[in-house]
């Protein structure tokens, strides 16, 4: 099997990712049924560059069928206060073990969210009650980013972002 | 599936939905949307902003998940949709672009969002996500029961101008709405004129605006209502039009400019067209400071009361094309004494100026001008609306003009002025003149 093509995300893109930001995941299915879930925040492993995904299994049930099946994977992530979004799109994805370190990741990200909301106006209460999920239903989707766009709303949203190794061209990617 | 409440109030634009698509190849896309409208129960539609992948891949793929959260309960719903066709003009579009720039300047993005369409979808079906959920919290009105006692009192209005105050009276008593407005439609002039209001500092019966400028503007031309949650200065018109008529600086047009009663600073709006037989009558229009104050139950219950109020005003033009009460002895009122007022009249607007003091123009300052000239003329004090309807010299529109509301208006006018000429009902369709003192009647261009 050939190697994936491989993006690494700059610190500053890492730190962005991994912090409040709003995160929902989509994949397709059969007869192009897209599918799609919110995710619980992520991690970015420093040396492969995969980005390792947390959902709600229930929640996730038909993202994972899809994105397990396709290994196709897109995940926006965006920042409400500034609208800030960036799309990341992998050809990869699979289910890996949650790490030791994965609830601890969650947990914070909860945090982190939640404080980037209740800046907006909206009850903490809401924001945790949205990002519930008990620790035994939370499930790890990984995948190594082989696109990167910028999605902030306006004009420029879709043009792909400069990444910090560029890879060679990505078929069927937008 | 998803029960039709929690649906639409997932589509207001409190938190963004989010659209997967999927490009012919599979590739997955995922996109932010910013607002959405339930259409029917098997329909929707959505903001399309911008020519992006997402537009892309429908036009290839037109299947949609759409992934909604309940901004109260935090309900996560997913949709699974089609998409139909995309809009670019008439009801749906112009009410989602009226609470677009709500949105837009809401969250800082004026000059980002601007509606390119309205994407239509078909709903094949509806999913709840598993997951924790906050208890709804309970209204401080229950729109339903609220309705219902406002329309039991409408019925029993006896004109227009008490129908006119039960509405707003109930309004106020059973949905707590503390500012609203009835502007009536002029088909001939394409203008919308106050007719009653509540809860403003000056009433501003008799202002205008024009059919399509701003939220009521719209309703009215688009026959729509409009429920914007966060006002946005491209529609909360109200001060940019006191603002344009102080720049006009003080002219002869100014003097007859009445000032739109609105919020400066609303935060909240709604617009309800009141229908008619072919246009709507007019619009029901009602306000708040507070932003997110109108819920789509306020909407749907707003929609009731202004159909019934269409019909009830329908009802009192047909009632007075059936005929007259008997009509009472001819008596001569009494001359009054005194120093006598000018009244100038000029036909080119048919504004009417008592002294120096503006009061109306359109067709109720010519029924004003046709009835003063009878009064000086011939005596008469006693006049009926049938009569009005079918003189000349009143010019209206067409037969199926809304004399009733024009009435209402001069009525209104004359009696916030203060006025030494007032009008007074005697019965249906039936009212008298009284002059408090001599008049002198000057037609400034009755050539005009």
């Amino acid at each position: 099997m050939p190697a994936l093509p491989s993006l690494l995300l700059d610190p500053e893109l890492t730190r962005f990712v991994m912090g409040g930001v709003s995160i929902n995941a989509g994949s397709g299915g059969a007869e192009g049924l897209p599918s799609l879930c919110r995710a619980f925040g992520c991690r970015v492993d420093p040396g492969t560059g995969r980005i390792t995904l947390f959902f709600s299994a229930p929640q996730a049930a038909d993202l994972i069928r899809d994105a397990t099946a396709s290994g196709a994977l897109a995940v926006v992530f965006s920042e409400p206060p500034t609208h800030r979004t960036v799309q990341i799109k992998g050809q990869d994805a699979r289910l890996v073990p949650l790490a030791e370190d994965d609830l601890a990741c969650v947990t914070a990200y909860r945090t982190a969210f939640a404080q980037s909301l209740v800046f907006l106006g909206f009850t903490e209460v809401m924001v945790r009650t949205l990002l519930d999920c008990p620790d035994e239903a939370l499930v790890a989707l990984t995948f190594t980013p082989s696109a990167f766009f910028n999605s902030t709303p306006g004009a420029q949203a879709g043009t792909p972002l400069i990444p910090a190794l560029t890879p060679p061209p990505t078929p069927g990617a937008p | 599936m998803i029960p039709i409440r929690a649906l639409r109030d997932c589509l207001d634009g409190v938190i963004p939905g989010v659209v997967s698509t999927c490009a012919p190849d599979g590739t997955p896309n995922v996109a932010y949307m910013s607002q959405g409208q339930y259409l029917d129960d098997r329909h929707l539609a959505l903001s399309y902003q911008f020519f992006n992948r997402t537009h892309q891949n429908l036009l290839a793929n037109p299947r949609v998940t759409l992934g909604l959260i309940h901004p109260q309960t935090a309900q996560q719903y997913r949709l699974h949709l089609v998409y139909e066709r995309t809009e670019t003009q008439g009801p749906v579009f112009e009410s989602m672009k009226a609470k677009l720039a709500g949105i837009a300047s809401h969250t800082g993005m004026s000059g980002v969002f601007r509606l390119l369409g309205s994407d239509i979808y078909r709903i094949e079906g509806a999913e709840v996500v598993p997951g924790s959920t906050l208890p709804a919290p309970a209204s401080a009105v229950d729109p339903l029961l609220a309705l219902r006692t406002c329309m039991e009192r409408l019925p029993t209005s006896s004109d227009a101008e008490s129908l006119l105050d039960a509405l707003l009276d109930g309004l106020q008593a059973h949905f707590a709405i503390e500012q609203a407005l009835v502007m009536m439609l002029d088909p001939r002039r394409d203008r919308l004129y106050t007719v009653a209001s509540r809860g403003y500092a000056t009433s501003g019966v008799g202002s205008e605006i024009p059919l399509g400028d701003g939220v009521i503007g719209v309703a009215a031309r688009e026959r729509v209502p409009i429920r914007i949650s966060h006002v946005t200065s491209e529609y909360a018109y109200g001060l940019a039009m006191r603002e344009g008529a102080e720049r006009q600086g003080m002219g002869d047009r100014l003097e007859t400019e009445i000032p739109f009663p609105g919020l400066a600073s609303p935060g909240s709006q709604l617009a309800v067209p009141i229908p008619g037989a072919r246009e709507p009558l007019g619009v029901l229009f009602v306000e708040s400071p507070t932003e997110m104050r109108f819920t789509h139950a306020d909407e749907d219950a707003l929609v009731a009361l202004a159909t019934q109020v269409g019909g009830l005003f329908r009802l009192f033009l047909a009632e007075l094309e059936l005929g007259d009460e008997a009509q009472p002895a001819a008596a001569r009122d009494p001359r009054p004494g005194g120093a006598p007022l000018r009244v100038r009249h000029y036909a080119a607007n048919d504004s009417v100026f008592l002294g120096d003091d503006y009061l109306i123009k359109g067709v109720a300052g010519n029924i004003l001008w046709t009835l003063l000239q009878d009064h000086q003329a011939l005596g008469r004090t006693q006049f009926s609306n049938r009569e009005l309807r079918a003189d000349p010299r009143v010019r209206l529109p067409d037969q199926s003009d809304n004399l009733e509301a024009r009435l209402v208006l001069l009525h209104r006018r004359l009696a916030e002025r203060q006025a030494c000429v007032q009008l007074e009902k005697t019965g249906r369709g039936r009212f008298r003149l009284l002059v408090a003192r001599p008049l002198e009647l000057e037609d400034m261009d009755p050539g005009a």
